[in-house]
């Protein structure tokens, strides 16, 4: 296939694009042979075509540029930052939209930036979609919006009042937004529930390595830094630790990773994720929530097993209940303790995400389970990729 | 311009060979003969001029060359600030002298001068010359808007009886004369080209515990005093270790990190004795004495020459401990400082920009730019707040919320430094930054975690330290004091390695802690330096009285042998002059260091708050 123009009434209008979930859309609809235009901004002195050309390359699928319209725009800004009569050309042509920027960041200090990305900057997105009678505002947010009031979560408009940190909220704030403005605008919706998206389950690819990839990255470190005492130091801080090489070669690192209770954690893979979303935009329901979640959420204990394996490390123990103040840890088990702080409550997380709506766009396709085969492949990736270090096609 | 040429002409005239900060014991003709000539500085001033035809073979020129012994201690003393080796000129000095004797040229002999002989009937014979070996020592500093001026006469008297004589005798010639110190200022303040004084010989430390102060004579350097006061279990509050303790006063007050609790000028002593500009005596606490606690906003001169000063002593505990607080940005920095200023929270404060940091904490240039980039880029450290205080202060430091480097993980970092700068699980370091900045400081066990990552260790911290001298300094590294930081700001032994890359021009001024007046005076000190090519940086804020003050250094860098980088620090000091008048003239908050120069001993309070009325 090439990259050929298509006509408005297959292409999307596509936020995000340079971010992890929207560059996939954005190549699942390129293969698809379908036009994309791209919203979004320059940033670190590259123009929004240099980010998207590299994530293309990245992709594989450079030829099918021509099937891209680019549209520097800010969404804080009247008429997205546009002129007005660029503004109102693309308000003519009733595009779809999906909208999937947003600020990912957990951290409280973060909270008025991360409001002003997720909430703030609905206004102006919304204006475009009611102005330009969208076929339909597809909204980008997360399982977790769901909040942490109820375990089971329907597909449905959830009023949360407690959330495990900013992001979430936001999501929440969000889609309460989109759900007024679109009704009130009679303006065809849906939202788009991700839970905690990985690699690519088939070849391992991914262009972000947060998430699940975190606390095994961390231990990874952790390990070779006591990896390199036993090795240049007559392992002297190790031992302190308890930590020492195996007869097996493997290195004994005990560390406890506390769990208030015990859990799961609901992890899709990325072409899992695309698959859904594409389907989902080939027949939207308008007014519909789509939990695009795993079935058979992972379990720690496996997790470690995995991680265990595949660093070929030894002591690592699910511990459910918290610490007494007063127990001595380890100083890996406590900076581990702190590296997967912000990621504690997906990992022992009891929700359970009704999927009824996702079942139906997708004829019942499930995710894959998490193999270790899986799990072995993506860190792999990660690994050769030094975490995204070796490439960064995100971030520039 | 060869190597050795190169390295003479590199001497940065920080005096740091003239106080035994390392332990090696001094230069041993140095200490004995006092002369500046007979020191390694002076060495490599002279074999400079030599090597160029600047001055003739003198007699004293071949007692200078011949009376060092190669004993190398420079080698250590001079790689510690600047890593030179100066032992390469001191041989090449002693060769050229060798080769001249053995070639028969001549050796010229100082001329027949009645004054002169007044001047050694005053100090003795020893201590008066108007040899031009010895004058050229005296000539010149790298200051670059000061011209060289070759005295006719060096004097060294060392009792005020003697200064006040030397003045009289000077004065019924009417030679001018300049006051040197150490010549540590390096602002072109001590040289003339009638006579120039040294007080160097006046060397008494007499403490008086009961109370609370020492009696130092005029050529008592800042470190050997707090030496002095250390082995006494107090402190003094002193600057640069080599300046001297009265000239220091007399330049500009005084001001330390430890200034933001022991205050700054006329804080910093009791009492005072002088000779005037007449040849006569005075102490500051006489009634009919000069009014030196006044100041005045305008340029000064010396209002004589001061042979010894009674210096306050303070107390010392023994729970003394260093908190770094890290900061991503000026601002939040500027705010804690002058929080732990109001509150009363600790002896020492001073907030530090990475050029300071990782120059000071760093044996080697290359290490340090390292560094630099691993605290900003890595870290994400871009400025510390450095806090001394006993455990009162540091536990109301961790109350008040903030994460820092204590004594223990600072010691850490600076032997683990080459790890730090390679280590890949800063990463994370870098991530969890964003999530909470510094929060893993607060881990309990972070600093065993540290100490496995970092490997810390003296042999680890010279690596890249010139492999002659490197089992020297692994030797060095080893001694706790040189990784203490309370004992480190107490003797300040690496400040002068903020001039090692370059030769470091300062740009203080004093002015209250507020924020946005900071900040554009800082942006408008680096777009000045900038336009003109120059390296810069910010250098350290300290909070002075109680945090309503504080005093502010840029710092601007050259080449001082480079006559194009010469030319472009004239021009970018007068501008950066210009926009301090202009600041000074629209707040009437802000007062340049330029005018406490010769007025160090006058109360803080007038010229912190001279637009208040002080400057009438």
């Amino acid at each position: 296939m090439t990259g050929t123009k298509t006509a408005d009434d297959e292409k999307h209008l596509l936020t995000g694009a340079t971010g992890f979930l929207g560059s996939h859309i954005m190549a699942g609809l390129l293969s698809q042979g379908k036009g994309v235009v791209i919203a979004g901004r320059s940033s670190g002195g590259e123009s929004l075509k240099e980010r998207i050309g590299r994530l293309l390359t990245w992709f594989g699928i450079e030829h099918l540029e021509g099937l891209l319209e680019f549209y520097e725009t800010d969404f804080l800004k009247r008429r997205l930052g546009l002129g007005e009569d660029e503004y109102e050309t693309l308000c003519g042509r009733g595009l779809s939209i999906i909208h999937c920027a947003s600020d990912t960041s957990f951290a409280e200090k973060n909270r008025a930036r991360v409001m002003k990305s997720n909430v703030e900057s609905l206004t102006e997105i919304l204006n475009f979609a009611h102005k330009s009678r969208t076929r339909c505002f597809h909204f980008m947010s997360t399982a977790y919006a769901a909040g942490i009031d109820s375990i089971e979560c329907p597909e449905a408009l959830v009023n949360s009042a407690h959330f495990t940190n900013v992001y979430e909220e936001s999501k929440a704030h969000a889609e309460n937004i989109v759900y007024g403005r679109c009704r009130e605008g009679e303006i065809p919706y849906t939202i788009l529930r991700p839970s905690i998206v990985y690699g690519n389950s088939v070849t391992g690819r991914s262009l972000r390595f947060n998430a699940l990839y975190y606390p095994i990255r961390s231990l990874q470190l952790i390990r070779d830094i006591y990896l390199d005492d036993i090795k240049n130091n007559y392992g002297r801080k190790s031992a302190e630790c308890g930590i020492y090489m195996n007869e097996d070669g493997a290195l004994h690192l005990p560390i406890r990773i506390f769990m208030p209770h015990d859990g799961t954690i609901n992890l899709i893979p990325v072409d899992y994720f695309t698959e859904t979303i594409l389907s989902i935009l080939e027949k939207p329901e308008t007014e519909t929530f789509y939990h695009i979640t795993g079935n058979n959420p992972e379990r720690m204990a496996r997790l470690v097993s995995y991680t265990e394996r595949f660093l070929n490390i030894h002591g690592i123990e699910v511990v459910i209940g918290t610490s007494s103040a007063e127990e001595m840890r380890n100083p890996p088990e406590e900076l581990f303790d702190h590296f997967i702080k912000a990621f504690r409550p997906y990992i022992s997380d009891k929700r359970v995400f009704m999927r009824e709506n996702t079942d139906r766009a997708t004829s019942g396709a499930l995710p894959p389970d998490l193999s270790y085969e899986i799990f072995q492949r993506c860190m792999a990736f990660a690994v050769s990729a030094d975490w995204g270090k070796r490439f960064n096609v995100l971030r520039p | 311009m060869n190597d050795v040429l190169r390295t003479a002409k590199s001497c940065r005239h920080y005096a740091m060979c003239k106080i035994d900060f390392l332990g090696t014991g001094l230069c041993k003709s140095g200490a004995e003969k006092h002369y500046v000539s007979f020191y390694p500085q002076g060495r490599m001033d002279l074999y400079a001029a030599l090597a160029e035809n600047r001055i003739p073979v003198t007699e004293k020129c071949v007692e200078i060359a011949e009376s060092c012994d190669l004993c190398g201690k420079c080698d250590y003393q001079c790689y510690f600030v600047t890593e030179m080796k100066p032992s390469v000129v001191m041989k090449a000095l002693k060769e050229h002298i060798r080769l001249h004797l053995e070639n028969g040229w001549e050796v010229l002999t100082a001329e027949k001068d009645s004054i002169l002989d007044g001047l050694k009937e005053i100090v003795g014979d020893y201590w008066a010359t108007s040899d031009r070996a010895v004058a050229l020592t005296y000539s010149h500093d790298p200051c670059p808007v000061a011209e060289a001026r070759m005295p006719e006469y060096v004097i060294m008297p060392c009792a005020t009886a003697e200064i006040s004589a030397v003045i009289t005798l000077l004065n019924k010639h009417k030679i001018p004369y300049a006051v040197r110190g150490n010549g540590s200022s390096v602002m072109g303040f001590v040289m003339s080209e009638g006579a120039v004084i040294d007080l160097g010989r006046m060397k008494t430390i007499d403490f008086d515990e009961k109370n609370w102060l020492v009696k130092v004579g005029a050529g008592v350097a800042a470190f050997d005093l707090q030496k002095a006061a250390a082995m006494r279990g107090f402190r003094v509050n002193i600057a640069e270790p080599s300046a001297l303790v009265c000239a220091n006063i007399m330049c500009s007050g005084i001001f330390s990190t430890f200034s933001a609790s022991y205050g700054t000028a006329a804080d910093n002593y009791i009492d005072a004795e002088f000779v005037g500009h007449d040849g006569g005596m005075f102490r500051m606490s006489d009634k009919s004495a000069p009014n030196l606690f006044a100041f005045r906003k305008e340029d000064s001169a010396v209002p004589g020459i001061c042979s010894s000063a009674y210096i306050r002593l303070h107390p010392v505990t023994s729970d003394e401990g260093a908190a770094f607080v890290p900061f991503e940005s000026l601002e939040p920095a500027l705010d804690f400082a002058r929080e732990c200023a109001m509150r009363r929270i600790g002896l020492a404060i001073g907030v530090l920009g990475g050029e300071y940091i990782s120059v000071f904490l760093s044996p080697t240039k290359k290490l340090a730019a390292e560094v630099k980039v691993t605290f900003r880029d890595k870290l994400k450290i871009e400025y510390l707040v450095l806090v001394i205080g006993d455990k009162y202060a540091l536990s109301a430091i961790q109350q008040m919320g903030y994460h820092y480097f204590d004594n223990r993980m600072i010691r850490t970092l600076n032997l683990g430094l080459p790890s730090l700068t390679s280590a890949k699980w800063l990463d994370l370091m870098d991530e969890l930054a964003n999530e909470e900045p510094f929060s893993y400081l607060g881990l309990k066990r972070f600093p065993d975690l540290a100490e496995a990552a970092l490997a810390p260790s003296p042999a680890q911290l010279v690596r890249d330290v010139d492999p002659e001298l490197r089992p020297f300094f692994e030797k060095l590294y080893a001694r706790p004091e040189m990784t203490d930081p309370v004992w480190l700001n107490t003797f300040r032994i690496v400040s002068s390695r903020m001039g090692r890359e370059k030769h470091v021009v300062a740009m203080i001024i004093y002015l209250p802690i507020d924020n946005t007046l900071i900040t554009e005076i800082n942006s408008e000190f680096k777009r000045i330096a900038d336009s003109y090519g120059l390296k810069n940086d910010y250098g350290f804020i300290t909070p002075l009285d109680n945090g309503k003050r504080c005093v502010f250094e840029y710092d601007y860098y050259l080449d001082h042998n480079d006559p194009d980088e010469r030319t472009k620090m004239q021009q970018a000091m007068m501008e950066a002059g210009m926009m301090i008048e202009r600041y000074s003239a629209e707040t009437g908050t802000v007062t340049w260091i330029r005018y406490v120069f010769c007025q160090g001993f006058s109360r803080k309070e007038s010229f912190l708050y001279s637009g208040a009325g002080a400057d009438k």
